[in-house]
């Protein structure tokens, strides 16, 4: 299973105020915190750490069929800047992140083979829903597909599994 | 504070992070945050912390877990007020 997540830093900047009091214990744990306050860009650590928690939550919810608003549930253990897993009750996903001056974009997989087996789609072209969530149909298998999107201000990243 | 009263300072709460606004305008309990009004999930910390600020409560956790839609916000700001 895969699930993905980008911000558009741009606009972040705009709908966002991390620093608001409050914000960063509602969402990310002491150890997470202390991630950002000793990082020497923490806007980016917020971000980044936020959306490997969301592209992780939409395979979470695909496996368990729990929703709900709990980021501060799915824990970062972060390796570095571009990687980590994200843990969440008895899962256990990878995630790999890429920084860039305009957007952070996070993808999770539920085995780390996953990896190498995904592909970005262009458009939403052949895309369903089902309960909201987004697949494709082999055309041979007739088999489900998974995919996950993300959109966020200027940038959208559509992606499925070869 | 009255159910109908709570609601409409709920709706006051969340009317600048709302981005469908026809959800907005025919909104009712069952109205979902993120799947209807398409409030981004990082503003639902913000909706959040209006609701303590605005009606002097604290949301735990555990509630902000369930905090979904109208309907539970609603019956969580009525718990944390009843505690008083």
């Amino acid at each position: 299973m895969i699930g993905n997540d980008i911000v558009d830093l741009d606009l972040a900047r705009k709908e966002s105020n991390w620093q608001r009091k409050g914000f960063l214990e509602k969402i990310f744990s002491l150890e997470e915190q202390y991630l950002i306050h000793n990082d020497s860009n923490p806007e980016i650590m917020v971000w980044n750490l936020w959306s490997r928690k969301e592209a992780a939550y939409k395979i979470f919810n695909r496996n368990t069929g729990i929703s709900g608003y709990f980021p501060w549930r799915l824990n970062c253990s972060y390796e570095d800047l571009n990687s980590g897993t994200v843990i969440v009750s008895d899962f256990v996903f990878h995630t790999q992140t890429q920084i860039t001056d305009s957007y952070v974009y996070s993808i999770a997989v539920s085995d780390i083979g996953l990896f190498n087996k995904i592909s970005v789609l262009e458009t939403l072209e052949n895309i369903k829903k089902e309960n909201r969530i987004p697949y494709t149909l082999d055309v041979t298998s007739n088999k489900m597909i998974p995919v996950s999107i993300t959109h966020h201000g200027r940038f959208q990243k559509i992606i499925t599994l070869k | 504070m009255s159910r109908e009263a709570a609601l409409e300072k709920l709706k006051d709460i969340v009317k600048p992070y709302v981005q469908n606004q026809e959800a907005f305008d025919s909104l009712t309990e069952e109205t979902d945050f993120i799947n209807d009004l398409r409030i981004n999930s990082a503003n639902l910390v913000d909706v959040i912390l209006d609701i303590e600020e605005k009606f002097d409560i604290i949301i735990d956790n555990e509630s902000m877990e369930k905090m979904v839609n109208v309907k539970a916000a609603i019956s969580i700001i009525e718990t944390e007020l009843s505690k008083e």
